[in-house]
C-alpha cells in the first residue's frame, strides 16, 4: 500500500472519531446543565470552559469569542472553520482525505462520509440550539454508520488496520482528555484528597461523564450503582472489555499495529509497536490505587504524551518512508500530530489547478471550429 | 412515435442532422429509438432523468469547485437521448483512426531519430524543430516497441454533408473516457428495453484493454510489470477520471510525491518499503513531470524521472514529446504524413487548414478573416482565437496584425457547422444541438478502439461550444451491430 494512501486512511479515520467525540462531549454537557438547572444557570461559563479545554485551544476561543456561553462554545466546537478541531472542520478533513484515496475505500464508505459532509453544510447554529439532542445524535449515528460500513465493506488488509489504529488512538486520546478535565472540574479543591465524600450533584455529574462515553449501562453491569469516582476512573481507564475505555482502545490499537507489522512475537519490534505494546502491558497491571497514588492528572498527562509519541513513531515507520541515501529527512517535518494535515497541503493545489486551467484553455480553443 | 418528435425541426438545409434526413424522415438506424421514445410521457422521462442523476451523484461523478470552505458540486450535464452509430460508419472511423495513429507514431519515431521526413522536404524542418513541443532531449531515445502514442482521443466532427473530419488529435493526455464508461452504465439502467432492442457493442472492457496495452509496453525483461497511474492530485478537474481508471484497472493511483527515483529506477513509497514501478500512465503534462528536466518549480512531478525514462527503466504513456504531433500547424500536414509513411490515401479527412507561413495562404486568410476561424497554434500562445463571423472589424484587424507578426503561431480554418442531434431541454423540449465525437484509441502490440466514445453536446441553443465549462454536456454513443 502506498504510504500516502495509508496516511490518508489514517487521518480520515481519526477525524471521524474526533468529530464523534466532540459531539458526545457537547451532547452530555447540555444534558448535564439541564439536570443542574436548579443550582446553576445553563449559561454558567465554568461548565463550558472545561469543554473547550478538553477538545480544543481555549486561547484561540477567547480571542475569537471572548465569553464562554452555550452559544459561543457550540459555535466554536461545531461550526467554526478556523478551529481545526470543530466538527465541521473534522468532517471536511475526513472527507478530503477520503476523496484523495477514493479508489482505496468502498464506495459505500465514500457515500457515507460525503453525505455527512453535505448534511453539515446545510446545518445552521439555530438548528443545534433548537434541538441539540437530535443534532448530536445524528453526528454520533453517522460516525457509527461509517464505522459499521467500514467493517462490513472493507477487506481486512493493511488499509483496514490503519483505520483501526487511527480510530483507537484518537479515542484513547479523547477519553484521556475528557477524564482529565472533568476530574478537575468535578472534584472541589478541598476534597480532592478525599474523593469518597461526594454529593448527589457530583453523582449526576459523574454519570454524565459515563454517558458521554456511552458507558453508563456497561458501568452499572460491573459496578452496580456504586457511582464513585474511583470506580468510574477504573472503568474508563482500565476496563478491558468496554470499547471506549483507554485500556481497550490501546489494546485494539496494538492488535491492529501488530497485524500491520506481522509481529506476533516480540522480536524486531518497531518503535510504534513497542511504545503501544508497553502502554498496553502497563495498563494490564495497573490498579486505580496506583493511579491515585501517582496523581490522576499526572498519570493522564503521561498517557497523552505517550500516545502522541506512538503516533509520531507510526508516522516515521509507515508514512514518512524515506531512503536516507536519497533524501535526508528533515526531522522537523516529521511531526504529524501538531498539524491538521492528513497529508493534504496547499502548495500543490495551485499547480494542479493551473494544469487544469491550461487544459480548459486548450478545450476552449478547440471547440470553436 | 409521431408524438415525441413532432415538434422537432432538423433545419437540414443548414446542418447535417444525425437523426433526420433532409426530407424530414428518420434515418433507419434511429427507427427503434424514435418508436421507443414515442411511448414515453414527460413523467417517464423525468423518472429516468432522476435515475440517471442519482447514479451520477452516488458515483461522485460531479464537477467540483473544491475547497474545505464549501464544496460546490455540479453534475456533468448529460443528455438522455443516445447517439446511434451504424456499424459501417463506425468501421470507417475505426479504420481511419488506426491509419492515422499508425502514421503519427511513425512520424514521431522518425522525428526523434533520423528525421527523414524533414530531409525529404515533406514538412519544412523549422515547423518541427522550432515547435515548443519538440523535445530535443529525446532524439535517439527509443521507447519500448517504438511506441510514442499509447492513448489517443481524436475529436471527430461531421460537416454539412455528413463527412467525418478529424478536428484535432489529442496525443498528450486526452481525458473523458470515464464519462464514456459511466454514461453507458447510466443508460443501461435508465433504458434497458431500448438498449436490448439495439445490439449495442460493449465499451466496458476499456479498462482491461488499457491495462493490457500498458503492460505490453513495459521495459524489456520486466515480467509481470507494475503499472501505476500518475495524477496531479485531487484539485485537478480530471481527478475523478484518474481515480476511476486506477480503480477499474486495479492499479495504484500515485501522485508525484509517492514516487522516488534511485539509481535511475522508479519506486513507489509503500508502507512496506520501496516498490519498483515499470509503467506510468501519466496524466501530468510534460512541463510538470520532472522538475530536474522541465519546470523546476513543479511540485507535481518526480525528480529524476526523465533520466530513468531515458535509460529505459520505466515507460511513460504517452511518451514525452508527443505534443509535436498534435501541434495545430503539424495537424495540417497529417494527410501528407499518412501518404509519406504508409503510401495510402487518408481515410478520414482533415478540416481544411491554411497556414499563414505560406504567402498564398496568408493572402487568403487576410482577405477572409470575416468568415474564417483563426486559432493559436499552441495553446500557450494565450491570445485565444478569432471566430470570423462573430467578430468585429477591430478584432479582425488586431488578428491580422498578430498573424503577420508571428505567422508560425496561427492557423486558419473555415467555420464549420458541426452536425446536430436532437437533445432534450428540461426533459420535455427537443432541440437540435451540435455534437462531436471523441473515440479512444489504444496502441500497444496492436491497436484497439473500443466501439463508442464520448459524444459531446453543445447544450446551449445554437452554441457550437461543446466544452463543459460553457454549458456543454455529453450523451452515450451506441455503436450498433446491424
Amino acid at each position: 500500500m502506498l504510504s500516502r494512501v495509508a496516511e490518508s486512511l489514517f487521518w480520515m479515520s481519526r477525524y471521524v472519531e474526533r468529530a464523534e467525540n466532540t459531539a458526545r462531549f457537547l451532547d452530555v454537557n447540555f444534558n448535564l446543565l439541564l439536570d443542574l438547572n436548579r443550582i446553576t444557570p445553563t449559561e454558567n461559563p465554568d461548565c463550558w470552559i472545561a469543554l473547550t479545554v478538553a477538545t480544543s485551544d481555549p486561547e484561540k476561543f477567547e480571542s475569537l469569542y471572548g465569553e464562554y456561553s452555550a452559544r459561543s462554545v457550540t459555535d466554536y466546537l461545531v461550526f467554526n472553520r478556523s478551529n481545526s478541531n470543530s466538527i465541521i472542520s473534522c468532517i471536511g478533513l475526513a472527507r478530503e482525505n477520503a476523496r484523495s484515496i477514493i479508489e482505496s475505500i468502498s464506495s459505500e464508505m465514500w457515500e457515507q462520509i460525503n453525505n455527512l459532509y453535505h448534511l453539515l453544510q446545510t446545518m445552521r447554529p439555530e438548528n443545534v440550539q433548537n434541538d441539540p439532542f437530535s443534532f448530536y445524535r445524528e453526528i454520533k449515528n453517522a460516525s457509527h454508520l461509517f464505522q459499521g460500513i467500514t467493517d462490513n465493506t472493507m477487506a481486512r488488509s493493511q488499509g483496514w488496520d490503519f483505520i483501526q489504529v487511527a480510530k483507537y488512538l484518537e479515542r484513547a486520546d479523547n477519553v484521556t482528555r475528557l477524564i482529565d478535565v472533568k476530574y478537575h472540574m468535578l472534584t472541589p479543591q478541598t476534597s480532592r484528597e478525599a474523593i469518597g465524600l461526594i454529593s448527589s450533584v457530583d453523582i449526576i455529574q459523574w454519570m454524565a461523564v459515563l454517558k458521554s462515553c456511552s458507558a453508563l449501562e456497561a458501568f452499572k453491569k460491573v459496578h452496580l450503582s456504586r457511582i464513585k469516582p474511583e470506580n468510574i476512573l477504573e472503568f474508563l481507564i482500565l476496563d478491558k472489555t468496554f470499547p471506549r475505555s483507554i485500556h481497550f482502545s490501546i489494546g485494539a490499537a496494538k492488535e491492529a499495529l501488530w497485524r500491520l507489522s506481522g509481529n506476533s512475537t516480540q522480536k524486531n519490534l518497531s518503535n510504534s509497536d513497542r511504545l503501544i505494546g508497553k502502554m498496553e502491558a502497563e495498563l494490564s497491571y495497573t490498579t486505580v490505587e496506583d493511579i491515585m497514588e501517582r496523581g490522576l492528572h499526572d498519570y493522564l498527562g503521561d498517557i497523552k504524551q505517550r500516545l502522541q509519541k506512538a503516533g509520531e513513531q507510526l508516522h516515521l515507520v509507515y508514512f514518512a518512508y524515506h531512503t536516507p541515501e536519497i533524501e535526508p529527512q528533515d526531522e522537523s517535518k516529521a511531526l504529524p500530530f501538531t498539524g491538521v494535515a492528513g497529508g493534504r497541503a496547499n502548495w500543490s493545489q495551485a499547480q494542479q489547478q493551473q494544469q487544469q486551467q491550461f487544459s480548459l484553455r486548450k478545450n476552449r480553443a478547440r471547440n470553436n471550429a | 412515435m409521431k408524438r415525441f418528435f413532432d415538434g422537432y425541426h432538423p433545419e437540414a438545409s443548414r446542418f447535417f442532422d444525425e437523426v433526420m434526413t433532409g426530407e424530414g424522415s428518420p434515418r433507419p438506424h434511429y427507427d427503434k429509438l424514435l418508436s421507443r421514445f414515442g411511448q414515453f410521457s414527460v413523467d417517464d422521462i423525468k423518472a429516468r432523468r432522476e435515475m440517471v442523476n442519482i447514479y451520477f451523484r452516488n458515483q461522485g461523478i460531479t464537477f467540483t469547485v473544491y475547497g474545505l470552505e464549501e464544496g460546490i458540486e455540479r453534475l456533468f450535464p448529460f443528455d438522455l437521448i443516445p447517439r446511434v452509430v451504424p456499424s459501417e460508419e463506425w468501421a470507417l472511423i475505426e479504420k481511419g483512426l488506426t491509419q492515422r495513429i499508425t502514421a503519427l507514431n511513425l512520424f514521431l519515431h522518425d522525428i526523434y531519430h533520423t528525421q527523414k521526413i524533414l530531409r525529404d522536404k515533406v514538412i519544412p524542418p523549422e515547423l518541427v524543430l522550432g515547435s515548443p513541443h519538440f523535445r530535443r532531449e529525446f532524439v535517439g531515445i527509443t521507447p519500448p516497441r517504438g511506441i510514442y502514442i499509447h492513448i489517443t482521443g481524436s475529436d471527430i466532427i461531421r460537416d454539412g454533408e455528413g463527412n467525418h473530419l478529424v478536428l484535432e488529435d489529442n496525443l498528450r493526455t486526452p481525458s473523458g473516457v470515464s464519462y464514456m464508461l459511466q454514461n453507458r452504465q447510466a443508460m443501461k439502467r435508465a433504458f434497458p428495453v431500448l438498449f436490448e432492442k439495439y445490439k449495442v457493442r460493449p465499451v466496458e472492457n476499456y479498462p482491461q484493454e488499457l491495462l493490457r496495452t500498458l503492460q505490453e509496453v513495459a521495459p524489456h525483461g520486466r515480467g509481470n510489470p507494475n503499472v501505476v497511474v500518475l495524477t496531479p492530485g485531487i484539485y485537478n478537474s480530471a481527478y475523478f477520471e484518474h481515480s476511476f481508471l486506477a480503480r477499474q484497472m486495479g492499479v495504484e493511483l500515485t501522485e508525484g510525491r509517492d514516487l522516488v527515483v534511485n539509481d535511475n529506477m522508479v519506486y513507489a513509497r509503500t508502507t512496506r518499503g520501496l516498490e519498483r514501478v515499470d509503467v506510468i500512465y501519466r496524466r501530468i503534462d510534460d512541463d510538470y513531470i520532472d522538475p530536474l528536466m522541465f519546470r523546476p518549480d513543479s511540485k507535481l512531478g518526480v525528480a529524476g524521472l526523465i533520466n530513468a525514462y531515458r535509460k529505459g527503466n520505466v515507460t511513460l504513456a504517452n511518451a514525452i514529446g508527443t505534443g509535436i504531433a498534435d501541434d495545430k500547424v503539424i495537424y495540417s500536414f497529417v494527410p501528407k504524413i499518412i501518404r509519406y509513411y504508409l503510401g495510402e490515401d487518408p481515410i478520414l479527412q482533415n478540416v481544411p487548414t491554411w497556414l499563414p507561413g505560406n504567402p498564398s495562404d496568408l493572402k487568403y486568410i487576410l482577405e477572409h478573416l470575416d468568415t474564417l476561424v483563426v486559432k493559436a497554434a499552441n495553446e500557450s500562445g494565450g491570445y485565444g482565437m478569432l471566430i470570423g463571423p462573430e467578430s468585429t472589424t477591430e478584432e479582425q484587424e488586431r488578428f491580422a496584425e498578430l498573424i503577420v507578426k508571428n505567422p508560425r503561431n496561427y492557423i486558419a480554418q473555415p467555420t464549420i457547422s458541426l452536425s446536430r442531434h436532437p437533445s432534450l431541454f428540461n426533459d420535455s423540449e427537443l432541440y437540435g444541438c451540435h455534437i462531436d465525437l471523441r473515440p479512444y484509441v489504444l496502441n500497444g502490440k496492436t491497436t484497439t478502439i473500443v466501439p463508442g466514445g464520448l459524444t459531446r453536446v453543445a447544450l446551449k441553443r445554437g452554441s457550437l461550444v461543446v466544452n463543459s465549462s460553457q454549458g456543454g454536456g455529453s450523451k452515450d454513443t451506441w455503436v450498433v451491430d446491424e
